[in-house]
């Protein structure tokens, strides 16, 4: 069945595929913009972590630290979200 | 170089002398929390550590120790600044969250929430427990999934100036005027165009709000940190919605129908999840 999504990312069960880049920024916008915020000892300010996911964007648009979170997500069999190219509806 | 094994005061310091830090990824109902352990448990966000539950009123925090040495207010910032250290943490957090969150229903908790000791997460448990209980009881056989819109701007224009009578007059009236009427002409059209492109995104985006909203349990539009140009064009919307796993056939059908009728006109949609609901887990 064809689908008019470009990408549906489901989590588990699926390869990766070399469009992870897309997969893993979504996880890292989940991971350090969402989520309850509880006060701890330690809890990063939301005003750094804006920063720090601003520049983690662009750091891992860069295809080597993509590659090196990537390697590290293998090797310890995360079943996270990974793109699946649906069939182009055309 | 990720500096994880530099301390400033230490350097050749063991966690004993640094200390250790309990890193929190989510909460869930204790008994739940219980039986999934016992079926397996997902590498943490350090090696050499395990997951362990801390236990309250019914809820447990799921718990790791951590080094302050890495993990202590000051080294963290820094830390925080190796994008590479920082993805690989964020993707070992998700991990864990997903493990406890495909099986039970849990509040997920943001990155980087560290107790300097065990009593400090048993506190946290007895004086929010009620916040959290209601959190993981609405919670309950529901997934979030995240919607992009994305707009492929030369295909949005092409298709605004064929559906738009007066742009299509103008343009007609460009064709026949005299050059020096024609240029300002054409000026008029482009910031026309602009303009319509820019209302029917807005209105696509409302439109898929609406039509996904009637289809989910709750619904958020997200903001969006900063431009994001992909292959599918401009990224111009995201939504989060919270969708009862046996709705899902109707809320991707209604995406798919959404996708189906945008997409000619330039609009595209990009479905992702399910997600640990990062963005209702709120009181």
């Amino acid at each position: 069945m064809s689908s008019p999504f470009d990408q549906v990312l489901i989590g588990s069960d699926i390869e990766l595929s070399d469009d992870s880049e897309l997969s893993l920024l979504e996880t890292l916008d989940h991971v350090l913009n969402r989520g309850l915020v509880i006060a701890g000892e330690i809890t990063i300010a939301v005003a750094d972590i804006d920063l720090i996911f601003v520049g983690l964007n662009v750091l891992v648009s860069s295809v080597e630290t993509a590659n090196e979170v990537l390697r590290e997500r293998e090797r310890r069999g995360i079943a996270a979200v990974s793109p699946v190219k649906q069939p182009a509806d055309q | 170089m990720s500096g994880s094994e530099q301390t400033k005061l230490h350097p050749n310091s063991d966690q004993s002398i640094a200390g250790v830090g309990y890193y929190v990824y989510c909460i869930s109902d204790a008994a739940r929390a219980s039986q999934i352990v016992e079926s397996g448990s997902p590498v943490p966000i350090e090696d050499g550590a395990t997951l362990e539950l801390i236990e309250r009123k019914h809820l447990s925090a799921v718990v790791s120790r951590v080094p302050l040495s890495s993990y202590g207010e000051e080294p963290l910032a820094e830390l925080l600044t190796d994008g590479a250290w920082t993805a690989v943490r964020a993707m070992r957090h998700e991990h864990v969250v997903e493990f406890f969150s495909k099986r039970t229903s849990v509040v997920p908790l943001r990155f980087g929430t560290i107790y300097l000791d065990r009593s400090g997460v048993e506190q946290m448990l007895n004086e929010k427990s009620g916040q959290l209980t209601e959190i993981i009881h609405r919670l309950e056989g529901r997934e979030e999934w995240g919607v992009n819109v994305y707009c492929d701007r030369t295909l949005l224009l092409e298709n605004i100036t064929s559906v738009s009578p007066r742009l299509r007059q103008m343009t007609e009236e460009a064709k026949q005027a005299s050059p020096g009427q024609s240029y300002l002409m054409q000026k008029k059209i482009e910031v026309l165009r602009a303009d319509e492109a820019k209302a029917e995104i807005a209105r696509a985006a409302d439109e898929i709000e609406n039509q996904l909203r009637s289809v989910s349990d709750d619904s958020v539009r997200l903001r969006i940190l900063k431009v994001e140009s992909t292959e599918n064009g401009e990224l111009k919307a995201k939504f989060a919605f919270l969708v009862s796993k046996s709705n899902f056939e109707n809320f991707r059908n209604a995406a798919e129908g959404l996708a189906r009728n945008l997409g000619t006109s330039g609009i595209k949609i990009e479905l992702t999840g399910p997600w640990p609901a990062y963005n209702f887990a709120t009181a």
